[in-house]
Order: structure tokens, then sequence, then C-alpha cells
């Protein structure tokens, strides 16, 4: 019988971790909420297991994930990203019932994910970081900190939730009247998204480029770094456009910063993927942000230049083989870039658009295209979950190539039913200082002009639409 | 061999046309559309009788001018420009002719020089006969389309409009020809515009005569229509007395108020010995037989009373006026005065205003003013501005005689002596700046505008702006068949239409079910090329929108103003912040709501009392939904 490995998600990275699975000649197993029955990756799954009626908690409950994977059999759960990707408990809780977690280990998830203690683990390893606070104190007291914190370093500065990451849990706080306010709003959001209300400060780095490193490593003490990424382009600090390599012309800078990831890695043991995370400010001083424990949704574009197979590699070390290749082998070639193309309005401030069906889905292929999706003509995109529906990514042997290719790609997907941000994405990859690879994570703020477009339906959208009327009112009115 | 080809200088074709042993026929397509079709025969079935009317050698197509380019953007939502680029792509040879009401254009009041200059220059890039005319034969107010169209190396046909009665002699007639030679020049073809189809085959006949007597190497057009059954009749004796061009159509769309069937006048001819120069019989019966099929689509828009009307001798309406005129009688509920209306006030109306020209605008100035004094009791109580203005001699000076001073007190008041002598005469019509214009029409579309849809907006200028808009909503309709556009009904489930897009794109909607809503909102199914689409209209809206009409950023804004609360986007309530009775200051949470894993607060926009919370923690609500109520604390 074949080996079978559990997918501890859904969406997008479910079946991205599936095809991997797949590719390996093992069977993949799909989790479930109700919510998310009509969902492709159930299908592409060998078998599927309802976890319950969630929203939301199913996917985060390890007891009744661990009890799917023990049923099915599987030998080993890969929890994609999100969810319980970075929950110290989901690994232990795995470790303990003798499944094998892909990714690092609880004791290293646990480290990095407390980010008070992976600060100390970088400031002994001497990994260069923006000031900070440790976690602060319960109540008033804690309030009283963050005030003497903002005393020292002046505002902006941002408020963090401990347990947080990928943009989720982060404020941005310019007053210390603000200060107040937001401390029991943020604490009681980390409560209830990370089961955890711990919050910390940080010293805001003023319009930073994001630039982070892919870093592998396997168990027998092997760390290698994959390049970077530029994450930049971020709206409300959640990511929506990353880029591989970073456009930074130094290439002695980024060399540092590769060898400042491997260093920061092995400085927390850790094993399997990740990716150290740094900002860069306006005089190219970097500093160490974090380590994401996990696959990141933007991995694809490392892939695209380098060759390497992330989440093949994952499963690989997670069962135990060495690494395949060594950091020579890996080249850079080219760029690649990916965008999330997200169920939201960009007009109306980016609001999401659950609940609609599309109607329509006609995707872009041709060479160096990309496509890790989940959707499909016909789909209600669930209300509860995110909003991402299928991230493009592509890949050219010049950064202007790739921009045209992406503009082409663009210009010919067709989503109908939710707004998307397809022509807000136009609009950027039509942008003069992104056309230059030019931005950091002002971009949007600086840009404005990003927002004005028209949504331009094409001529059978339009001509159906007469017809509709046409048939709605039993006469056409443009015609009495 | 004798077939005029577009292209040809005028002097070529007027020299082919003194030379030519026969007669030439003009497809007056746009007179019988608008005559008889209320002006809505589509591109579509012009697109589609292109080709054998290309071939039928015809010397002109008119296919533009008169109310056509008002209804081609009001009611058929088609570039009236685009028409004609579309159309020469499928007649390279065949000349395209307009009809243009001088200093009224294609519109009903005079327009300023500069506007009338631009507008004929860019018609004139398409259209090569200008058939030009006057409702009071007063030359003047041609001149500047004469010019430009002379100008732009097209063909000038100016006008003579005929009607009946004592003043209207042969030597008024020829009198009114010399006018228009002088300014002119030789190099033109004249019309005779009977466009009621008046008098006898003889008084036609005579006229002709009488013009080329004065004029013998004077092309003459003959138009006519066929209201009284018998333009076959003038037709023929305008040709045996020397006109060299008359005009008919297609046979199988003629009706009863518009041009003559044209293979009839073909026959009748040849009998009589005359030929129809260039002409191919077999594909002006061709055309007939491929659009045949197409005449049920706008039976809506045929006159509701059929037959001939040879009462026109006596009322003397023009063909397009007949049809609406019965029309705003049926729906006025006054069908049972139109005899009195038609063959008693009309004619007396006519006489009393001096007996000229029955045709638009002067047609419509006599027609409300005898149903004003049928149906207003008192007669000239309630003058129309446009009889007023005619009175004071805007359009032009009365051809014979002044109607009488009593009308005038009636029309213009007891001091009418002062007021004709203050306000009497032509206006000179201050000229435009364009510049401002296409700025002011730049800012409505937000583009650009091109010259073309300057001009438009020029000439009507909101169904101007609502037809730019519609085309970038609903895209170049003219391909769609009249059995799409012109729709009655619902289609049948199931349904499959296919047609190919301007782009060439072929595509095929199914139609599918239609379903109403718990908000009493219609979606209807569509499979657009294989994919179903919905759309949503709102019980009352008036178009179609692909998402369901929920409150707009703004309305929400608005309300919430005014202390009502409401979500601004679909999500869950995770928290109420307040109670009832509370007080709230501006910028308090009042709740939280989460949606796709974002929380964010709902303040109060005003301070105040919360008299209302409409929402329970975990319900999931649509934007807009309501929140809670704030009232002012007073």
């Amino acid at each position: 019988m074949k080996k079978k490995i559990l997918v501890a998600n859904r969406g997008e990275i479910a079946i991205r971790i599936m095809r991997a699975i797949q590719e390996l000649d093992y069977e993949a197993v799909a989790v479930y909420e109700t919510p998310d029955k009509d969902s492709r990756h159930i299908r592409l799954a060998s078998e599927a297991i309802l976890l319950g009626d969630g929203p939301r908690c199913d996917y985060l409950n390890i007891e009744k994930i661990i009890k799917a994977a023990k049923h099915t059999g599987a030998c080993a759960i890969h929890p994609g990203y999100g969810f319980l990707a970075e929950n110290p408990d989901f690994a232990k809780a795995c470790e303990d019932a003798g499944i094998t977690f892909i990714g690092p280990t609880s004791e290293v998830i646990s480290n990095l994910g407390n980010k008070v203690i992976a600060r100390k683990i970088m400031a002994e390893a001497g990994i260069p970081m923006v000031p900070g606070t440790p976690n602060l104190s319960a109540g008033e007291d804690g309030v009283q900190e963050a005030l003497v914190f903002a005393g020292k370093y002046g505002y902006p500065i941002m408020l963090k939730a401990t347990c947080g990451g990928g943009g989720r849990g982060i404020r941005l706080i310019e007053s210390d009247e603000q200060m107040r306010k937001e401390i029991p709003v943020a604490r009681s959001e980390a409560m209830a998204a990370f089961n955890d209300e711990s919050v910390y400060l940080e010293k805001v780095v003023i319009n930073p480029k994001h630039v982070e490193v892919q870093i592998i490593a396997d168990k027998e003490g092997t760390t290698i770094h994959l390049g970077t990424r530029d994450c930049s382009i971020q709206r409300r600090n959640q990511k929506l456009i990353e880029i591989a390599p970073s456009m930074i012309g130094d290439k002695e800078l980024l060399e540092k910063i590769c060898q400042t990831a491997v260093k920061a890695a092995k400085a927390s043991n850790y094993t399997n993927a990740g990716t150290v995370e740094f900002l860069i400010d306006k005089d190219f001083n970097y500093y160490f942000m974090e380590i994401n424990t996990r696959v990141q949704v933007e991995h694809t574009v490392t892939e695209m230049i380098t060759g390497i197979d992330i989440v093949r590699t994952q499963i690989k070390l997670a069962l135990g083989k060495p690494l395949s290749f060594t950091q020579d082998d890996i080249q850079l070639r080219g760029h690649a870039i990916e965008m999330r193309l997200n169920a939201e309005d960009p007009q109306a401030d980016f609001m999401p658009e659950g609940g609609k069906t599309v109607s329509v889905y006609r995707s872009p292929g041709g060479y160096g295209v990309r496509l890790d999706g989940f959707v499909y003509q016909g789909y209600t995109i669930p209300q509860v979950y995110d909003s991402l529906l299928v991230k493009l990514t592509v890949h050219g042997f010049s950064w202007n190539e790739t921009v045209c290719r992406l503009r082409r790609c663009l210009q010919n997907f067709e989503i109908s039913g939710p707004k998307t941000t397809i022509p807000f994405y136009l609009n950027i990859v039509q942008d003069p200082d992104f056309m230059k690879g030019d931005f950091n994570t002002s971009f949007l703020d600086t840009h404005p002009q990003l927002f004005e477009y028209k949504e331009t339906p094409n001529e059978a959208e339009k001509l159906s639409k007469l017809i509709a009327e046409i048939h709605h009112r039993g006469k056409n009115p443009y015609a009495l | 061999m004798e077939r005029i080809i577009q292209g040809m200088a005028p002097s070529e074709v007027v020299a082919q046309l003194r030379k030519a042993d026969g007669y030439y026929i003009t497809n007056t397509a746009r007179d019988l559309s608008q005559s008889d079709f209320k002006n809505r025969i589509l591109l579509h079935t012009d697109i589609l009788a292109a080709p054998s009317r290309e071939r039928a050698g015809y010397f002109s197509l008119e296919i533009t001018g008169g109310a056509s380019i008002h209804v081609d953007i009001l009611r058929k939502q088609v570039d009236p420009f685009l028409k004609l680029e579309l159309l020469r792509e499928k007649m390279p040879n065949t000349m395209f002719q307009t009809l243009c009401r001088g200093v009224n254009l294609f519109g009903y009041r005079p327009y300023p020089q500069n506007v009338i200059r631009f507008t004929v220059r860019e018609f004139a890039k398409y259209v090569d006969v200008w058939r030009t005319f006057d409702f009071m034969n007063h030359i003047p107010n041609m001149q500047a389309v004469f010019e430009e169209v002379a100008k732009a190396g097209k063909i000038n046909e100016p006008c003579i409009c005929f009607s009946t009665g004592p003043e209207h002699t042969d030597d008024f007639y020829v009198k009114k020809v010399k006018e228009i030679l002088d300014v002119t020049g030789s190099d033109i073809i004249l019309c005779i515009k009977n466009h009621g189809g008046l008098g006898s085959p003889q008084r036609i006949g005579q006229l002709v005569d009488a013009i080329k007597q004065s004029y013998p190497d004077l092309p003459i057009h003959y138009h006519g229509h066929n209201t009284d059954g018998n333009d076959i009749g003038r037709i023929a004796a305008a040709v045996i007395n020397g006109a060299n061009i008359v005009d008919a159509s297609d046979s199988s769309m003629t009706g009863y108020y518009g041009p003559a069937p044209s293979l009839t006048v073909i026959q009748t001819l040849k009998e009589l010995g005359y030929t129809a120069v260039g002409l191919d019989e077999d594909a002006v019966i061709e055309t007939s037989e491929v659009i045949r099929d197409q005449r049920q689509y706008y039976a809506a828009f045929e006159s509701q009373i059929k037959g001939f009307q040879p009462t026109v001798q006596i009322h003397k309406l023009p063909g397009g006026a007949m049809g609406s005129s019965l029309e705003q009688a049926a729906k006025g509920g006054f069908l049972d005065k139109m005899p009195d209306i038609l063959h008693k006030e009309l004619p007396r109306v006519q006489k009393e205003l001096g007996n000229y020209w029955s045709v638009t605008p002067g047609s419509q100035i006599l027609w409300t003013t005898a149903v004003a004094n049928v149906q207003g009791g008192e007669r000239y109580g309630n003058p129309s501005g446009d009889l007023r203005n005619l009175l004071l001699g805007k359009y032009g000076p009365f051809p014979f005689y002044q109607p009488e001073e009593w009308i005038y007190e009636k029309v213009l008041g007891a001091d009418w002596k002062t007021v004709l002598e203050r306000e009497g005469g032509m206006d000179e019509i201050e000229d435009m700046d364009l510049e401002h214009e296409r700025t002011t029409l730049r800012e409505i579309i937000g583009a650009e505008p091109t010259d073309q849809q300057l001009v438009l907006y020029l000439q009507h200028p909101n169904d101007a702006v609502n037809f730019f808009k519609f085309e970038e909503k609903f895209g170049k309709v003219y391909v769609l068949p009249p059995s799409i556009f012109l729709h009655q009904g619902k289609f049948n489930e199931g349904t499959s239409l296919s047609f190919t897009d301007h782009y060439g794109k072929e595509h095929v909607i199914e139609i599918g079910p239609s379903m109403v809503n718990e908000d009493g909102e219609s979606n209807v199914y569509l499979n657009v090329d294989h994919h179903q689409r919905i759309y949503s209209f709102a019980p009352e809206a008036q178009e179609g929108v692909v998402v369901a009409t929920v409150l707009s950023k703004e309305e929400i804004q608005t309300l919430a103003k005014n202390g009502d609360i409401r979500a601004p986007f679909a999500g869950n309530i995770c928290e109420i912040s307040v109670k009832e009775g509370q007080e709230v200051a501006a910028g308090e949470q009042v709740a939280m709501m989460e949606a796709m894993k974002m929380q964010t607060p709902v303040v109060s926009a005003i301070a105040g009392i919360v008299t209302t919370i409409s929402v329970k923690v975990g319900d999931a609500i649509k934007p807009g939904a309501k929140i809670a109520k704030v009232d002012i604390d007073e």
C-alpha cells in the first residue's frame, strides 16, 4: 500500500502540497470543514475527512486532525501555511503520535514563534535587529511599558502579536492616545486568532524594503539558502506581490543577507524549509525581522528561479532524507513574480467579495506561467476563509520580459462573479516605478493612481448584458 | 459603362448624367426607414442588404440624414459615422446620399454657422451626395452647407420643396432654381422634393419640363412619396419629361408613406422605352428577397393604420409625419377628430399661414397648430413657440404672403406690431466655442473626444452622451439582428442566439432560467459562450447590473451622519460594544465586525444616545444592513 500524507490545510496550498505528494507517489489525504465541501482540494485527494462544521475552528483543532491522520493511516502531516502551521503544540502532538510533522521541530517552532525568544537567539548570534520590547506586561503596566518605549524611540511603532505572523496581528501606532486604545484591541484579536494574547512593540523602519531569504536545512546540519525574495508591495502589511530575486543592485549586500539568514537558521537549530525576513532601510541597512517556520505563500517565485521544488524537498527532509543538492548547485536564473489574485475590491478598501459565485474562470497559460489556485467555474467563494483565489507566478529571463509576461497574463485572465484584484494589478504592472523594479513598502500609499481603473468587460459580456435586459423586461428599453 | 462610381468628381458625375441615355435610381433606404418604420431599420438589415444593393448599380444609396442621425443614437444605439464606415466597406462603388435640412442640419432648429460647417465637413468624408432643403425654400438658409460640400469635393443636390396651390406655379419654382444656381454654379443636381407625394403625374411632368426648358443641362432628381399610391405615375411623368434620377426603394419593405418600389419603377418605365442606366434587375430583386424575412421584426414600428391615403392631396402631411400623427392621435384619444383635423383644419391653417411647404420643421408647426386649434377650442389661442418664431420670421420670409394680422395678434399679443418690429427677422446665430464644447465633452466622457463624437454632441448633447455611455456599457450592438435587438416579450428558455461581434468574434448565448429572490431582485441566467453568467435586476432598476444592488459606500456614509449605522461590508458581528440607551461619542466603537479574518470596528459618526441595536453577536449581515441607531442627545 502507498504511504499516505495528510494535508492539514485548504485552498490553493492544499493542492500545491498534494501535487508534491502525488509526484512522490504517495497518496494525499484531505481534511475539510463543511463550508469547504465544494473545494477542489477535496476532489484531488485520494480520500477526504470531514473535520466538522467549522468555520475555521476545525482546521485549528489539533485533536481532530491527529485523529483523521490515524484513522486514514497517514504517516506524515503537512500543515501548509496559516492555521496550525506555526503552532508548536500541533508539531508536538504529531511527534507524540508518531506522525511525521513536515516542518521544523516543535521546539524550533516554539522558539521562533515567540518573537521575544527569537529576538534573544538572534541577538546572541549577532544578527542585526530593529529595536523592540519583550512581551508587554498584562493590563495597564503593559501600556506604561509601551509608552516608555515610545518615548525613547518615537513614533511610528509597530504593535505586534507575539504569536502572529504573515501580516496578521500587526498594528501601526502613531500616538500615545492610539497606543492606549489599540493595545486591548490587539490583545483580543490575538487571543481570538492565536489563542495567546501576548503583544510586543517594535520600532518602525520608515518605508523599508521587505526582503526575505528562503532557507532549507536537513537533519544532518546542512543549511543552505535559495536566494532572496522581495515582498515589499503590501497592503495593511499583507503581501500582494512577491518577486525573486530582490531587485537590489548590490549583489554583495544580497549575498551578505543570505549568509546572515543561514547563520540565523543555524543559530536556531533550524530544520526543513523556512524563511528569514529582513527589513532594509533607505541606506541599505538590514534588520532581522523574524523567521517563518512554514512554507510561504510566495515560495513559488523561488522555485521558478532555482528549479528546486520546495514542498517536495520539505517532505523528503521530514522523512529523514539528507539534502540532495549543495549550496553550489543553487543558481538563480532570471526573475519571477507572483501575484495573489484575491476576491477583493481594491477600490472599496479591498473589501472581500466572499459569498459570490465564480461564473466565468478562464486562465492564461503558455511559456513561463504558473498557476496555483483552487477555484473553478461555478465555485462559490466561502465568506469564512481568506480571499485568495489563485496565485499567478511568471518567470522570465529579464525583469522586463517577466513584467511583460505578467501583464499579458493579467490581460488574458478572466474571472467573473466576484470583483478581483486583477484590474488593480494591471495598473501596477504598467506603473513606471514598478517597471523599473523600484518599490518599497510605501508603494501603494505613494501610488494612489493605481486605484484608478475602470473594469472593462469584454464585448460578449457587454452584449449579453443587453440581451439579459431585453429578456428581463420583455422589450428593449433602449430602442423604444 | 455608364455606371456612376463613388469617387468620381462632381463635374464628372453631372456630365455623365447629362449624356446618359435613360435615368438613374437612388435607393432611398433612409426615407423608407423614416417614413414607413419610424426610422428603426437597423444597420444590421442594411448590412444584410449591402452586397446586392452594391451590385444593383444605383445612382446612390440614401442611408443617412433627415431624422436618422438622431434616431441612430437615440433608439438604434449605433454610431452614425460607424454605420457609414461599415457600409462603405461593403459598398465601395455606391455613392452615399444624405438629406440635410440646411441651417437645421439633421435637427429642428437652426445651428450656428461654425457648427454647420464642422458637421458637414465630418459627414462629407463619407457622404457623396448632399440633398439639402429648406422648408421655406429660403436659399440663404442652405448656403453654408452648399459651400462646405463643394469644398469637400462632394456633390450638391439642392432641393426645391414642392407643394400645390394657386401660388405654386412653374414660374415661381423656375425662379427658385435660378436663385440656387446663382449661388452654387452649374455642377449640381437639382432635386424636386415632393415629400408629400403631392400633385398629379401631369403636374410633376409640367414642372420638370418647365425647369428643363429654362435649364436644359441641369440634371433633375425627382423625390416623391407614395402616400396616395400614385408616385409611380409621377415618377414616370418626371422621367418622360427629362428627370435624370428618381427615388425608390426595395419592394419587400415598401409601405404606404414612403418611396415607391424600385422594381415597379423599372418595369413601368421599361414599357415606356426608358432604361434604368447601369441597373442590375436581378440584384434589385435579390435585395428584396434577402431582407423580406426581417420585416416581421419591425412590425411594431409600422403605421397602425393601413392603406394608402389619397387624401394627402388635401392635408399635405409628408410621409414620415403621417404615421407619427396617427400614432399621436391614437395615444391622445382624438382619432375620431382626425378627419376634421386632416381634411378641414389643416388645409385651413396652411392657407392662413402662407401656404408654405409642409416639411420638417414646418410640417410639425402646421400639425401642432391644427391639433391645438381643434382640441383647444379657441383657434391660435395656444400657440407653440415654433409658431411664434415662424411669424417673427425666424425661419425666413414667407414665400407668397404673410398671415393675416389677427393671427399675429393672437400669437404675439396685442402689441404684436412692436414685438414684430423689435424681435422680427432672422437672428444672427453666434458661433459656438467648439474648443469649449470639446472640453465639456471630455469632462463628461472622461476621455479625449473624437471629432465625430463632438459632431454628434453638438447636434444632440444629451442623447449623444447617453449613447456614448450606452456603447461603453453594452458594446457595439449593431451586430444584433432585429430579432434580438427589437425582440418583443421574453425569449423562450433554451433559446440559442448567435452573432458575430464588431471584432469578428462569434458568440453564442443561451437563455437560461430567470428567478426572483426574496428581495424582489430578478436574476437572469445566460450561458455566454458556454459560461454561465448571472444578470441581476432590481425590482425597478433601469439597467442590468452584475452584482446585487446594495447601498453604496457614499449612501452608507450619508446615513451614518444621521446616526443610522449600517454594515460597511458583508461579515459577522463579533462584538457589540454598546447597550441601548448608552451615550456614545463621535468616533466611538459600537460594534466589531469580522470578515475574512479581519476585524474592523464599526464606529458612530455622531455623538448621541444609542436608541436601537438591530443585530446580535454572531449575525452574518449584508453590506448596508442596519447595525444600530444613534439619536442626537438634545
